[in-house]
């Protein structure tokens, strides 16, 4: 096979609320979880804020600060959901959807469509592709389908191992990139990427978002698409989605105020399945 | 509605253009089989909760597997679990999914209880600010109407010491 397209696409849009929360929810492992608690997809990724912020202090303004970051990025990309800013009070202010996680703190319904070339080398070089982007490494990984059983609430076993994985295969180290889209479908999910990623170390993703480490300017570069909260989750294109944004990153061909400053040209996609049931991790280098 | 919600709202979507139709709509209603851990289910009736220990590999598993997850053996034994545990985490759910719309927003929470974890719901707590991770919980069983079913509910030691009746309704 000398060259491949890849498509994703999702359409959510033509449920009611309820009924998309219950196809969310029966994602998890239905028996114990859905079918005797009613669990939803904010709930899951809910069970992880508070564990995080009661072990390492993470409060709900460090969380409305990733959405804020993300929405600046999405009100400058014309294919984005929510092309608009938010400000810390209008998170803080929106209502509980599975507390602590507010409306502001969780990617909406979306529909969408993604897609891309894959191409191998002799394939690019007979047809004299210029710009090409190169899959450097992937990683991928699972985790126990029961939430009960998974090690801890404060990160995800499935990012950790795929990360380390494809660092492992691509021959870098987390410093090393530059610009990131990852798996931001509620704002803790983006704080406990920045730390099972390695860009900080555990506990500190909090901190990271406060300090601007995560913004244009910062160590990396992360979710300048305005990520899934801004641009939109449309499951089945998410992870397309990421490598479309990463490829036009690598290309330099962004808007002015979001495009990444890149020198080694290094990016990474993070892409969670379930809730933290799978886990894949793509480093690209133009 | 809050401002911010509002600003969501307001936001343009790419409308269908011209006519449509509507689908038949489905549903569909899965019979589950418990005929290897009918032990779990008829304990919860009795406000017990069991769990399943290997007798050939010793490892206690929740919730409960009428075969081993580790050794493959199907020679498990029932063993009940302690009624107190550690909460580790929990959230209240207000956004209600289909077939839950009917309650109140609910808190669900999971307990380390001895060496498994365990999920029931949170009950007789008010607000869930007042609720904390590391909070001890007693745990029992409680019959839901609307669904026809027993599920394990906690609540806070202190709390439940302030009453002389363990009974959770």
């Amino acid at each position: 096979m000398d060259i491949a397209l890849a498509v994703g696409v999702e359409k959510m849009n033509e449920v009611d609320t309820a009924t998309s929360l219950a196809v969310g929810g029966r994602g998890g492992n239905y028996l114990w979880e859905y079918h005797f608690y009613g669990t939803t997809f904010p709930a899951y990724y809910a069970l992880y804020a508070t564990a995080h912020m009661a072990r390492f202090g993470t409060t709900e303004e460090q969380l409305a600060l990733v959405r804020v970051k993300n929405q600046k990025y999405a009100a400058r990309n014309p294919k984005a959901q929510f092309q608009f800013e938010v400000t810390v009070e209008d998170v803080l202010k929106s209502r509980p959807i599975a507390w602590p996680l507010k409306l502001y703190d969780c990617s909406a319904i979306t529909d969408g469509a993604a897609a891309a070339i894959v191409a191998s080398e002799d394939a690019i070089r007979k047809l004299r592709i210029d710009t090409p982007v190169w899959i450097e490494a992937i990683g991928y990984a699972s985790d126990t389908s029961n939430i009960t059983r998974r090690e801890d609430y404060v990160s995800l076993k499935a990012t950790k191992i795929a990360a380390q994985m494809a660092y492992k295969r691509a021959g870098i180290e987390p410093r090393d990139v530059e610009v990131a889209e990852v798996h931001d479908c509620f704002t803790i999910a983006e704080i406990m990427a920045y730390e099972d990623l390695g860009f900080v170390e555990k506990g500190m993703g909090g901190k990271f978002i406060e300090e601007g480490q995560s913004d244009i300017g910062g160590k990396v570069a992360v979710n300048l698409s305005g990520g899934l909260l801004g641009k939109g989750h449309p499951l089945g294109a998410t992870g397309l989605a990421m490598i479309y944004e990463l490829v036009k990153q690598l290309r330099e061909e962004r808007e002015r105020g979001r495009q990444a400053p890149l020198r080694k040209y290094i990016a990474l996609a993070h892409n969670i399945g379930g809730t933290g049931h799978y886990g894949y991790v793509t480093i690209l280098r133009r | 509605m809050g401002m911010a919600e509002r600003k969501a709202g307001s936001r343009k979507t790419v409308k269908i253009e011209g006519p449509t139709i509507d689908s038949v709509p489905i549903t569909y209603r899965h019979r589950i089989p418990i005929g290897r851990t009918v032990k779990y289910w008829d304990g919860l009736k009795e406000g017990k909760i069991y769990a399943t220990r290997c007798k050939s590999c010793g490892a206690v598993y929740y919730p409960p597997q009428a075969d081993c997850p580790y050794c493959g053996s199907s020679d498990v034994e029932w063993i009940e679990l302690p009624r107190e545990g550690i909460l580790e985490t929990f959230t209240r759910v207000y956004a209600k999914p289909q077939g839950y719309e009917d309650f109140e927003p609910y808190i669900i929470t999971i307990a380390r209880v001895g060496d498994v974890r365990v999920m029931g719901w949170l009950i007789n707590v008010k607000d869930e600010r007042c609720v904390k991770v590391g909070d001890e919980v007693i745990l029992g069983t409680t019959y839901i109407e609307k669904h026809n079913k027993y599920i394990i509910t906690f609540q806070l030691k202190k709390q439940a010491m302030l009453t002389t009746q363990y009974g959770l309704t």
